[in-house]
């Protein structure tokens, strides 16, 4: 019941799916395979070509004037996306911008008011799709009275993936695994976001979405937090990282700065700061949403309802 | 359905439990403390002597009053309990005695021309009301078979006053399955709502959700996981009220017995069969209420709500058919009822499977389950941010 059901998208597509799960880097049961978490991809021949704007692969994750309103409020007002494969994308916007209501409509963990979302091709939500999918919320989102070990092999049973072997590589991959009998209470704030993240990596998702990963994590964690983000889209995963921290946009692939719902910009961090004439990625938020600002009138009475 | 899943929850469920011994207190021994202090309670009530008086006029033995003396003096004579002193005749000394604590209750009757206009006063000190109306249903018991031969009266009172040689336990046999059911619904319901409410506030459900785990596989594994604890909960309540062991005499610590040694007639799988049944309906509810709660002291809100109303209507106290005639529709929709009417059915009947009114019992509360596990499932995906 493990990975069975391969989503039909990368199927349809045949020289993408070298960059998305079943590869031999992201499911390694066997021996051979013992340290793709622990060794940069060097050698996966996988690793090459994800970056490469070819003919354009089926994307990862996409949304198609997706829209969520809570009442008079538009959470996620009418966004529309188009992400493909083996790329770190950076969700960037201040507080109350609806960067996690965007990535919950994403998961299928909300309903859409319209529009849709698809991610590896299957429209959401869509639970069978959900086991391709890992999603890393903004709490920490374990259990407290469990242990290191319970945790992870809870959440990767729910996704079908026993593999002990496996899963302490996920534990080494987040140096946890000296701490394996230990509560999860017992823990420091920055080992409990780690576990948080090796229960949301556990099962090797081809879709990584992360919630403020590196929110109350200390400056050296977060270096191997994107370090090992980086390894992960090497080996061919789709991440999407929201943050408000700008300092962090650089190590993204691609950014969408996001507010009221909307994607003000989308581009490399080079291309954003070209765009907007500055070296300041902050400064070319702000350029872009005063652009905004001007050509959409609603948004600051919006700003101010939240 | 994935059963892995399914299991995946469960073992969650049972060592998450494992790590937390106060709430386990709270499934096992607090039912037994509750249990046990409610059997010494119910013991002792009927274990001292009431000392009584019948004081009326005797002087004409013919006399209504001089005849129903007589028979309340030999009904009460040598009843359990009982201490009557034949010595006092009238009412001054009667009320002196009762004020030196030689006399419990006085009996006293006016005097009457005829049957129908007999009064009768039952005296007691009022110093401690309660206590003392502790020793009047006896009496009443003995004046209802004094006086049932004279008016006529309805001979089963003078049948149940037979029965009524050993009252403690007759009381405890009564109480003893309904305080096994309540408990596992009580206990359950409260164990499950703050669990899933804690899934909630603390990010775990979503977290949940966004596994391919279906609502109905996490209800599934949340019941097995309660329905675990339950088991063992019922298995040690149901020992608890049925064993008795003696332990003898330690130094300063007098004989006492573990257990209440209750009588049961019927089979205690078939009892277990109720509560379990009764238990899932609870872990159903508790998740679905647990989306209406903010806070687990939100949750706490609902036993007034939830699980008081069902202690005083669902027979517990006071027979469904005795309830005010617009409170028993209501009773009759109760889990709680239905439980509690088939473990009497079970315990103190010891009717089995075969009895419709059994079968009746269960059939309800596994349709009263099943809705709360429809209503369950259908608002764990309630939006959770």
């Amino acid at each position: 019941m493990a990975v069975a059901p391969t989503p039909p998208g990368p199927a349809a597509t045949p020289p993408g799916p070298a960059a998305t799960p079943p590869g031999p880097a992201a499911t390694p049961p066997g021996p051979a395979a013992t340290p793709p978490a622990t060794t940069p991809p060097a050698t996966p021949p996988a690793a090459t070509p994800p970056s490469a704007p070819t003919a354009a692969p089926q994307p990862a994750v996409e949304a198609i004037a997706l829209r969520k309103d809570f009442g008079p409020v538009h959470a996620v007002d009418g966004i529309d996306m188009s992400l493909p494969p083996g790329r770190i994308y950076g969700l960037l916007g201040p507080n109350g911008s609806g960067k996690t209501t965007l990535i919950r409509l994403l998961t299928g963990l909300a309903s859409a008011t319209s529009g849709k979302a698809r991610v590896l091709g299957v429209t959401m939500p869509s639970r069978t799709n959900l086991a391709h999918i890992g999603y890393m919320t903004q709490a920490d989102g374990i259990y407290p009275e469990l242990s290191v070990w319970e945790n992870l092999t809870f959440f990767a049973a729910l996704y079908g993936h026993t593999d002990k072997a496996d899963l302490v590589r996920s534990l080494e991959f987040v140096e946890l695994d000296t701490r394996t009998g230990t509560p999860a209470q017992d823990l420091s704030g920055g080992m409990r976001r780690r576990l948080s993240m090796a229960c949301a990596l556990a099962h090797h998702p081809a879709v990584l979405f992360l919630d403020e990963p590196t929110v109350g994590v200390d400056p050296a964690l977060r270096v191997q937090f994107w370090d090992h983000f980086h390894r992960l889209a090497a080996d061919g995963a789709t991440l999407v990282v929201s943050s408000h921290v700008m300092d962090e946009a650089d190590r993204c692939d691609e950014l969408l700065f996001i507010r009221d719902g909307r994607v003000l910009a989308q581009g490399t961090p080079a291309e954003l700061r070209k765009r907007a004439g500055t070296d300041n990625l902050e400064a070319a938020f702000l350029t872009f949403a005063g652009e905004g600002a001007t050509t959409s009138p609603t948004t600051s009475p919006k700003e101010a309802a939240r | 359905m994935n059963p892995l899943r399914v299991a995946a929850v469960f073992r969650r469920i049972v060592a998450q439990f494992r790590r937390d011994p106060r709430s386990l207190a709270l499934l096992y021994i607090a039912p037994l403390a509750i249990i046990a202090l409610l059997g010494w309670v119910l013991s002792s009530a009927g274990a001292t002597t009431t000392r009584v008086a019948v004081v009326g006029d005797t002087s004409n033995p013919s006399a209504y009053s001089a005849v129903v003396v007589g028979e309340l003096e030999s009904g009460l004579d040598g009843q359990p309990g009982i201490e009557l002193h034949r010595d006092v005749q009238d009412m001054a000394t009667a009320r002196q005695m009762l004020i030196d604590r030689k006399l419990d209750v006085i009996i006293s009757l006016a005097p009457v021309q005829n049957l129908m206009s007999l009064q009768i006063d039952i005296t007691t000190l009022g110093m401690n009301p309660t206590g003392e109306a502790a020793a009047i249903p006896a009496i009443q018991q003995a004046l209802e078979k004094a006086l049932g031969d004279r008016s006529g009266g309805t001979l089963p009172q003078i049948q149940r006053l037979t029965v009524y040689g050993s009252p403690n336990a007759t009381q405890l046999d009564t109480f003893a399955p309904v305080v096994v059911g309540f408990f596992a619904y009580f206990f359950v319901f409260i164990l499950t709502g703050i669990s899933f409410l804690r899934e909630r506030i603390g990010g775990t459900l979503e977290r949940l959700l966004a596994t391919p785990v279906s609502r109905a596989e996490i209800v599934l594994g949340y019941s097995l996981g309660f329905g675990f604890f339950a088991t063992i909960q019922v298995a040690v309540v149901l020992a608890f009220v049925l064993g008795r062991l003696q332990i003898p005499e330690l130094g300063p610590i007098p004989t006492f017995a573990i257990g209440l040694g209750v009588r049961t007639l019927g089979s205690p799988l078939i009892a277990y069969l109720l509560v379990l049944v009764l238990g899932l309906g609870a872990v159903s509810l508790g998740i679905f209420l647990s989306t209406f709660a903010r806070t687990e002291l939100q949750v706490l809100q609902f036993i007034p709500i939830v699980i008081v109303p069902q202690a005083l209507l669902s027979g517990f106290f006071w027979p469904i058919d005795q309830l005010p005639s617009l409170l028993q529709p209501v009773a009759r929709i109760l889990p709680v009822t239905y439980a509690i009417d088939g473990l009497r059915q079970v315990m103190i009947a010891g009717a089995d499977l075969s009895s419709s009114q059994v079968q009746l019992d269960l059939g309800v509360l596994v349709a009263i389950a099943a809705v709360f596990v429809a209503l369950a499932s259908a608002t764990i995906r309630r939006e959770v941010a």
